[in-house]
């Protein structure tokens, strides 16, 4: 059982300010700063509600490493692994993350006391909301780049947090 | 002094932490007031680098008293340890018992009062030995030299007295050196040096052994500290001999010792205290071994081991300051050890327990207010008045060396806790808190960790909050705001709000406040209504002049400071407050723009300017404005609100036009929107909001807005800023259209009608029309003209027109092209007039321009044939051959050929003499051809092609005026000549059993003889009457004619009988002619058929067209 799942993806809207001459320099290094630091929390949920904005901390400093991971990948040749292992070990909650080819990137927290969840069971949790995110960015009814806020979606995650799907 | 030194009970000692060297005393210098002792001293002393021998040299004077020997012990059956590590055993080995002493005496070999200072020198050894009494300390001599050594062996003097001298010192002749004052000082204190090194080891190694040896004597039992004790001592005499490695190996005994011990509450700090201090010095050794990951596994396992020894529930905060410590204290070791080269990593780097250890200390922080609230008074008298002259490391000042058997005393205890707790209580735990977040962040920023370095920033902001220092938070808080505004993490963005509006609120930063409460009403804030319900109403207090009420969670009494620091802020009779909100994402959200990217500089500049306001409150604002940009200055326009109002309710969107003209200095440039400023609040309170235009802080992508579902009128988030505009001229309204047929003919001269539409609403005067030639290559090869006679003007041409017209009036004008090379011309046409406008005439410009492809109008080829009417391929003097140019039409418009000549060259003759072409007047389609023949003969012989002349077509379009003439230079092939001429006179036709006379005249045109062979073949079409074979000699300048009568048998195209002409075999010996030339003279000079028609049935009277009659070919 996951005590908390988020969803991070880059702001889009950073990416197209307008390009006229005179900004053009300035967007690009707009685009770079979006690139190496902006991440938009799209989706985050958690079991008790009252942890929430520790969890968020947590998930924020956690980027740090998914960054410094994916910038370790793009070096290497394959890139096909998405899911990046064990962020971090604090003493209480262990972090894990996982990037889509789209550099989404997925973090789940467990409890450090959790020994039942393994790499394998952690994987397959990632792949199923995987599958439930690329299920969400095909929904006509959702606006790509802002946050998720279906209520089917977060009752998803649920279920895959707390291992009943 | 030892009040700070409780506090801070668990820094470790410095004499753990300095570097053990090898301690040498030295003794004999006078360094005060002999300059050569004081140069030796400090060249020993001074500049040591890292290269030099890890060696601590000690002055020790004289009467010098080294620490009392304490007397052996045989046994330990009785001892009973009192405490593990002794307080001043590390000191005392560190800095008071050398283990080498050097002692320096001033003797040359050849010094005459040799005997005397031998013995004063003897007796000073003898002293040391004595003061060092009991110890193993190693005693060298070092003799101060003036005169410089000889090479070993040679100073016989010298060798001789070196032995007495060793022998009434009582000195092993290894332990007497000689240091010459020269110039290599330097060198010879280095060699010295590592003597001293050697011989220092030699010593700790003893000692080590020494203490080795008394573990036979131990039991576990009552033995267990010393146990420790001793495990510590050989690993720190090892670490003095520098060998880590052993060193190491013995702290570990150490450390696994100490944890058998069993631990109680009256030893439970001692054994916490020892255990963080071996631990310290393993982690410091593991490092310097460069085994990083052993050091950090072991220090995990030591944490690990003692976090949950709580120890006494009172002093529990003790527990938490020790491992806040502990990670402290690795943090050091870590980054001690970086700063050596070893590579840290993100994951894995002396932050990560600088945080752990500010964690702890916040742990501490709170556990001791909870413990200590109680504690007002320091028990007397003082429980801890001996903590200075403690024994042992660790132990508690009011039962020292107690051992854990015997029961504490109540009282005491009860007196040394309140003692502790009361100290505890005056620590400033803040700073302590923040130091250490300090360290962690300047950590996390060396590593890569941005994110994680704002989270402790703002922990650091938490803990300044907490510790009152409401200014310092907000500074920090507003710092992070700005970094997390990037990442629009709206739940964590609206959490730090919270917080920063509240030190806004605390230390009257009334700035801070409004903007922060505008930022907090936006709609990204994850607010609650009623909170934002409170922000409004405080907002709109402030606005009033009134001060805003507090956060209902703070304490009455900061309420009441904070009220303090308000009351002077409305004191003033006009409060101004601006705000820039250039970047911050707040409920009032802003868009202008430009209805258009360029605008006429005689039309009004229309910016729109739209508001909306996110907050679930009215917003009502005292007046809008924007400011223009333009590359000189910047004016700003107010809205007028007259129509629309400034009151905003919930989400509502509203926009306003601004309308102006824009200054005609400003064309060709371009305006920007610049700011849009809002004003709000009351007379006596003005809060004046700047916004960027350019501001797109909820800008996503605009392709994406258009999945959003909008009810409004107003599509607030469709709305594409367009923030610059350009001035330009006001654009003409002449229409200008050209009137002409496309393409244009190579050569011709091409007319195009210009025709002008007055559009514009008022009359226009001094119209001028101008043609230019763009991109035109020079040499030039267009002409142009305004006339049709053609006559070439220069470009630019101006063209005639008039210069008056009405509005709708319209009018024309022609122009003229001849182009001599096949291409596309671009010509612009240019008008300029005067506008006669109501109130000042305005020059107007407009440009127009055409492109005009040139096309070949025809292609000329040109064939040439014999007179037999077939094709050939050289000419022959004196010979007629055709010539038969053909026109093939090219031209999409019909041509009409008006006129056709061919000018011959002198050295060709045309052998005709009135000529009227058959194209004249002709007109031809595309794709039709023209030809007709000239005849004409060469009379010289070349081996070039000759050029037989130009042929001249004038011609011009079916429809044009303007006649071309195009010339064509026409060039044949190359003239031959031969001497012999072939005639034939023949009838154009023969009738079946009809005689007809056939004549061959044969001429010579050489000056010599011609010999030929003639025969005729036979034919079975006629019969024929004639010379058959004989030979022919044909005198120079003469003819001779041969007659044949034919008497054709079959009607048809008959083969005639074949003249065959030949060279005499047995002729001249360099004949004129070869056989080949003969041959092809025959073939085409004379007709190889005849066309006999039937004989007709009865006499009838033959058509005179075909009436017999010969016809003469030459």
């Amino acid at each position: 059982m996951a005590v908390c799942v988020a969803i991070v993806g880059k702001d889009v809207s950073r990416n197209c300010l307008e390009a006229n001459e005179i900004t053009l320099k300035y967007t690009l290094m707009i685009y770079e700063y979006s690139c190496l630091f902006l991440e938009f929390p799209k989706f985050i949920s958690c079991l008790n509600p009252d942890e929430e904005l520790s969890f968020q901390y947590k998930v924020l400093s956690s980027l740090d490493i998914v960054e410094e991971k994916i910038n370790g990948i793009n070096k290497a040749s394959d890139n096909r692994e998405l899911f990046l292992g064990m962020l971090y070990a604090l003493e209480t909650h262990k972090i894990y993350g996982y990037v889509t080819n789209t550099r989404m990137k997925f973090i789940i927290v467990v409890d450090s006391s959790n020994m039942a969840l393994r790499d394998n069971e952690i994987r397959s949790m990632f792949r199923k909301i995987h599958s439930e995110y690329a299920d969400i960015v095909g929904n006509p009814f959702y606006t790509p780049g802002e946050a998720i806020t279906f209520k089917s979606f977060a009752n998803n995650i649920k279920n895959i947090m707390t291992g009943t799907v | 002094m030892t009040h700070s030194a409780i506090q801070n009970n668990f820094d470790l000692p410095q004499e753990l932490c300095v570097k053990p060297l090898v301690l040498v005393g030295v003794s004999g210098l006078d360094t005060l007031n002999n300059a050569i002792h004081k140069a030796i001293w400090e060249t020993f002393t001074g500049g040591r680098r890292v290269e030099r021998s890890p060696v601590v040299f000690k002055l020790i004077s004289n009467a010098h008293e080294f620490p009392v020997v304490k007397p052996k012990r045989n046994s330990y059956d009785w001892y009973i340890p009192r405490g593990i590590l002794k307080k001043n055993w590390m000191n005392k080995h560190l800095y008071e018992i050398p283990a080498v002493t050097v002692i320096f005496y001033e003797l040359d070999w050849n010094d005459p009062q040799w005997n005397e200072k031998m013995i004063e020198c003897a007796s000073r050894v003898q002293s040391m030995r004595a003061a060092l009494e009991g110890r193993n300390t190693k005693i060298t001599v070092v003799l101060i030299q003036n005169v410089l050594p000889l090479p070993p062996g040679e100073d016989i003097l010298a060798s001789e007295r070196a032995v007495s001298l060793c022998a009434s010192c009582e000195l092993n002749s290894q332990s007497l050196f000689i240091l010459p004052i020269g110039d290599h000082l330097q060198g010879y204190a280095i060699r010295l040096e590592n003597a001293f090194y050697e011989f220092g080891q030699n010593y700790y190694h003893s000692e080590a052994k020494i203490i080795r040896s008394h573990k036979d004597h131990l039991n576990k039992n009552t033995h267990q500290y010393l146990y420790v004790r001793h495990q510590f001592k050989m690993a720190f005499l090892y670490e003095l001999k520098q060998d880590p490695m052993i060193a190491h190996k013995h702290y570990s005994h150490a450390y696994n010792n100490l944890l058998e011990i069993r631990i109680v509450d009256t030893n439970a700090l001692e054994i916490r205290m020892v255990a963080g201090y071996l631990n310290y010095k393993l982690c410091k050794l593991l490092f310097s071994l460069n085994l990083p990951r052993d050091a950090i596994s072991h220090f995990k396992n030591h944490i690990e081991r003692f976090k949950h020894r709580l120890g006494f529930q009172d002093l529990a905060f003790e527990h938490y300051a020790w491992l806040s410590k502990q990670f402290q204290m690795f943090g050091d070791t870590f980054d001690e050890a970086v700063k050596l080269g070893l590579p840290a990593v993100q994951i894995q780097h002396p932050g990560i327990y600088y945080q752990q250890a500010a964690q702890y200390a916040i742990v501490r922080k709170n556990i001791s207010r909870e413990i200590c609230s109680k504690v007002t008074t320091y028990p007397q008298p003082d429980p801890l008045e001996n903590f200075a002259h403690m024994e042992y490391y660790g132990q508690r000042p009011w039962r020292p060396g107690k051992l854990s058997q015997e029961a504490p005393e109540p009282q005491m205890e009860s007196n040394g806790i309140q003692a502790l707790q009361y100290l505890e209580k005056q620590i400033n735990h803040s700073n302590i808190i923040i130091a250490l977040y300090g360290l962690a962040i300047s950590q996390f920023k060396t590593y890569r960790c941005p994110r994680t370095r704002k989270h402790l920033v703002l922990q650091m902001a938490d803990e300044y909050y907490d510790s009152q220092d409401y200014s310092k938070a907000l500074t920090l808080l507003s710092h992070m705001l700005w970094d997390f505004r990037q990442e629009k993490w709206w739940s964590l963005m609206s959490n730090i709000m919270e917080k920063a509006l509240k030190c806004a609120f605390l230390t009257g930063n009334i700035q801070d406040y409004m903007s922060l409460s505008l930022e907090l009403l936006g709609k990204s804030s994850s607010v609650s209504l009623n909170n934002k319900k409170r922000i409004y109403e405080n907002f709109n207090r402030v606005l009033k002049k009134e001060i805003p009420f507090g956060d209902p969670d703070l304490p009455h009494d900061m309420l009441q400071k904070a009220i303090i620091i308000w009351q002077p802020i409305f004191t003033s009779p006009q409060l101004n407050i601006a705000l820039d909100m250039a970047s911050i994402t707040n409920c009032i959200e802003t868009k202008a723009r430009f209805l258009r990217k360029t605008y006429e500089v005689d039309q009004k500049v229309a910016v729109e300017v739209y508001l909306r306001n996110t907050s679930p409150f009215i917003m009502t604002f005292s007046q809008v404005s924007v400011t223009i940009n333009t590359p000189v200055f910047t004016s700003e326009y107010a809205v007028n609100n007259s129509s629309i109002g400034l009151e905003f309710t919930s989400s509502e969107v509203k926009k306003f036009l601004i309308e102006f003209y824009p200054d005609p200095n400003d064309i060709l440039k371009d305006i920007q929107i610049g700011n849009i400023n809002i004003q709000m609040g009351m007379p006596g309170c003005k809060l004046e909001l700047k916004f960027n235009s350019s501001n797109d802080s909820n800008g996503v992508y605009p392709e994406f807005l258009h999945f959003k579902h909008t009810k409004e009128i107003l599509d607030f988030d469709n709305i594409r800023p367009l923030s610059t505009a350009t001035i330009v001229p006001r654009s003409s309204k002449l229409d200008i259209n050209f009137a002409h047929k496309q393409p244009a003919l190579l050569g011709e001269w091409y007319e195009v009608c210009v025709h002008i539409d007055n559009k514009e609403s008022n009359p226009i005067e001094n119209l001028e029309i101008v043609l230019s030639l763009i991109e035109e290559e020079s040499p030039s090869t267009t002409e142009i003209s305004n006339n049709s006679e053609g006559t070439p003007q220069t470009t630019p041409l101006n063209l005639e027109i008039k210069k008056q017209m009405n509005p709708g009036e319209t009018t024309l004008t022609y122009f003229y092209l001849r182009v001599h090379k096949v291409s596309v011309k671009n010509i612009q046409i240019k008008l300029t007039y005067l506008l006669c406008n109501d109130n000042s005439p305005v020059i107007s410009t407009k440009t127009e321009s055409l492109l005009i492809s040139v096309v070949q109008p025809f292609t000329l080829s040109t064939t040439y044939l014999s007179t037999l009417m077939l094709d050939i391929n050289t000419f022959y003097v004196g010979e007629e051959f055709g010539i038969m140019p053909a026109i093939s039409i090219l031209s999409t418009w019909p041509l009409v050929i008006e006129e056709t000549s061919f000018e011959f060259n002198p050295s060709v003759q045309s052998i005709e003499t009135n000529i009227k072409s058959p194209l004249c007047g002709m007109k031809l389609n595309e794709g039709e051809i023209g030809t007709e023949l000239f005849l004409a003969s060469c009379d010289r012989a070349t081996d070039q092609n000759v050029t037989l002349g130009q042929y001249n077509i004038k011609w011009r379009r079916s429809d044009g005026r303007l006649c071309t003439t195009s010339k064509v230079m026409i060039v044949g092939y190359q003239v031959l000549k031969v001497p012999l001429k072939l005639g034939v006179t023949l009838p154009a036709h023969g009738i079946v059993r009809t005689p007809t006379v056939v004549n061959y005249t044969l001429e010579n045109t050489s000056n010599h003889l011609i010999q030929l062979d003639i025969n005729v073949d036979a034919s079975d079409g006629f019969m024929f009457a004639g010379l058959k074979q004989f030979m022919l000699s044909i005198l120079p300048h003469s003819t001779q004619t041969l007659k044949y009568n034919l008497y054709p048998l079959l009607a048809g195209n008959i083969p005639l009988p074949k003249l065959n002409l030949n060279i005499p075999a047995n002729g001249l010996e360099t004949p004129l002619l070869r056989q080949d030339e003969l041959n092809a003279l025959v073939q085409r000079s004379l007709p190889t058929h005849l066309f006999i028609i039937p004989q007709a049935k009865g006499i009838t009277k033959l058509p005179s067209c075909v009436n017999p009659q010969n016809i003469t070919v030459k």
